[in-house]
């Protein structure tokens, strides 16, 4: 008989918790366990010294981990009354090393990232694995998805507190078709924002999801707003612009975040919103200077030219869609004849 | 008039149309090295061009820096031409006449193998003003919209905003075209075409041979040497082989 997974629950709820876990048979909770008072750093901070067993118990690594899997150093006969870290952060940099051993795909991708970069720097908050992951209570990444911007708001509250207010951010409390914070920043090889590198990949990021007829489909959205963009001035420019840096004086073309907004984007037809038709003018001042009333119908909004949305466009396109191969054709067909002739007589 | 017969060859082409040509030429090929990529921005051969050339910002800056350069050529050009027809030093020898019309039906006759009796051309054959013709229009149009790209903003402020995306696609196909029409008709007449194979240098030295003026220009020739032309003049060359009979 195959057991179902409900059943395999219960039993794993009616086992007394923590009864077999691995992390008692080293006795280490029998000192910290909770019998165990705080030790007072040289930065005057507490380390708590004590585990709880049971949110250990239930955390992803309970099951499975022994503590000196992470703490290698720390045996029964370890050394007591004497700390050598001073600061807490210490600690925790400390023992964030051991997290490679088993993952170390994931953190090879944070060498790559702007926090393990950052900490490079010498900024010693930048987050590493627990920061985000937590230590003794580690659960399943995203379960619920909410936790993740909930995660990266601790130390970027500015921005997730726009980000709570824009069309994703609301969304995201009840749904998983918008983004969170990783969606869009990825999560162990975080890329720096300010370099230039993020801003010409947001075609293909906001792509992954603006592009997808189902979950657009959903919410009344066009899939052409890639394709519209990418065809127009400001696609090409970006395209062309691949591994260019951002810098003083060097400004990169247009891409999705300039015009909708990065954190704070609402729907288009949203008063605040910067691409609604009356804020269009200022949002395409913010490039192009001095540009009048009548400079933001040289966009085509993310429209295709029809003899609708842009009858000059559409005009000029069939124009030379007819031209252009009757002018090649008709001069390729009179080399034709020259040479036949040139043949004839020989 | 420009040319002039000396012996053994004429003088058809003057350094001043000469240096005219070459800067056209060079300037040109770097808008079309240049401004191709622009157009065909997501293949490979697109992106390592821009590449070379520095990144888009500095292809874009030869692009237009060859762009002023190609107007400030026409308008030099059409100064010159206008003052010279008006002083009739110059004769209006590029102005498409009813006799061009005539000529290309009849060498498409030929071709055809219709009749045997070749078109006899002037100082500039109707394929030639073709080109011309197609140039200066097209430079116009390249010019203007050009203008329209470079300055979006103070372009939208005198027209209508779609002004600027129907500029962009009148620059772009009207620059493929140009290109094309080059390299397909440009090329072959001036390296391919069996008579001057493999390449005319008439536009860089300026002399053509006497005999090949003959068959080519034969009204122009006549009319420097102060002679009335032949009834029917040999066809070119290569096309002259044919016996009769």
């Amino acid at each position: 008989m195959k057991r179902s997974p409900l059943v395999f629950l219960l039993l794993l709820a009616a086992s007394p918790v923590g009864a077999a876990i691995p992390a008692e048979q080293e006795g280490c909770l029998d000192c910290h366990g909770g019998s165990l008072d705080d030790f007072t750093l040289a930065s005057g901070e507490k380390l708590p010294l004590n585990v709880d067993k049971d949110v250990f118990a239930k955390s992803v690594h309970g099951e499975t981990l022994g503590c000196t899997k992470c703490h290698p150093g720390k045996t029964n006969d370890h050394a007591t009354g004497e700390i050598a870290f001073k600061t807490r952060r210490e600690v925790t940099r400390a023992y964030y090393e051991q997290c490679k051993g088993c993952h170390f795909s994931n953190y090879e991708k944070t060498l790559d990232g702007v926090h393990f970069a950052v900490a490079a720097k010498g900024n010693d908050k930048a987050a590493v694995c627990v920061d985000c992951h937590g230590s003794h209570d580690i659960s399943r990444p995203g379960q619920p998805r909410t936790r993740i911007s909930k995660m990266c708001s601790g130390c970027h509250a500015n921005e997730a507190a726009v980000y709570a207010k824009s069309v994703h951010g609301r969304a995201s409390e009840t749904s998983s078709d918008v983004p969170v914070c990783t969606d869009c920043h990825r999560a162990h090889d975080t890329v720096d924002p300010k370099g230039g590198a993020l801003a010409l990949r947001t075609p293909e990021i906001c792509g992954r999801c603006h592009t997808d007829e189902k979950l657009m489909s959903r919410y009344g959205l066009s899939t052409k707003v890639v394709d519209t963009y990418l065809s127009d001035f400001h696609g090409m420019a970006a395209t062309l612009s691949k591994g260019k840096q951002k810098g003083p004086g060097v400004r990169l073309a247009a891409v999705c975040t300039d015009c909708h907004g990065v954190h704070d984007i609402q729907r288009a037809d949203d008063p605040s919103s910067p691409v609604l038709a009356a804020n269009l003018q200022k949002t395409c001042a913010k490039c192009h200077a001095g540009a009048t009333a009548s400079f933001p119908k040289a966009w085509l909004s993310h429209y295709e030219p029809t003899p609708q949305k842009a009858p000059l466009v559409w005009a000029v396109q069939l124009f030379y869609k007819l031209l252009i191969p009757f002018m090649v054709g008709g001069l390729v067909l009179q080399i034709a004849l020259h040479l036949w002739r040139v043949v004839v007589n020989r | 008039m420009s040319g002039s017969s000396s012996g053994s060859y004429v003088v058809r082409f003057n350094l001043h149309q000469r240096v005219e040509h070459f800067i056209t030429m060079v300037v040109f090929a770097l808008l079309c090295l240049t401004g191709l990529p622009q157009k065909f921005y997501t293949h490979g051969w697109a992106q390592g061009l821009v590449h070379v050339f520095g990144g888009v910002d500095a292809t874009r800056w030869i692009h237009r820096v060859c762009g002023l350069i190609l107007a400030f050529s026409t308008v030099i050009h059409f100064g010159g031409a206008i003052a010279g027809m008006l002083s009739r030093k110059m004769g209006f020898t590029m102005v498409p006449s009813k006799k061009d019309f005539e000529d290309a039906i009849q060498q498409l006759r030929y071709y055809l193998g219709a009749t045997d009796k070749h078109p006899q051309y002037d100082r500039y054959t109707y394929k030639e003003k073709f080109e011309y013709w197609g140039l200066v229009f097209g430079n116009v149009i390249m010019v203007i919209t050009g203008f329209a790209l470079f300055f979006p903003v103070q372009a939208a402020s005198l027209l209508p905003g779609q002004i600027i995306p129907a500029a962009k696609v009148a620059h772009s196909n009207e620059g493929l075209m140009a290109f094309l029409v080059i390299t397909v008709w440009h090329i072959f007449n001036a390296h391919l075409n069996p008579d001057v194979f493999p390449f005319d240098t008439s536009m860089f030295t300026g002399k053509v041979s006497r005999e090949r003026y003959e068959h080519e220009h034969p009204l122009e020739l006549a009319r420097l040497e102060g002679r009335v032309p032949a009834e029917h003049g040999g066809a070119p060359a290569v096309h002259g082989k044919r016996e009769v009979g």
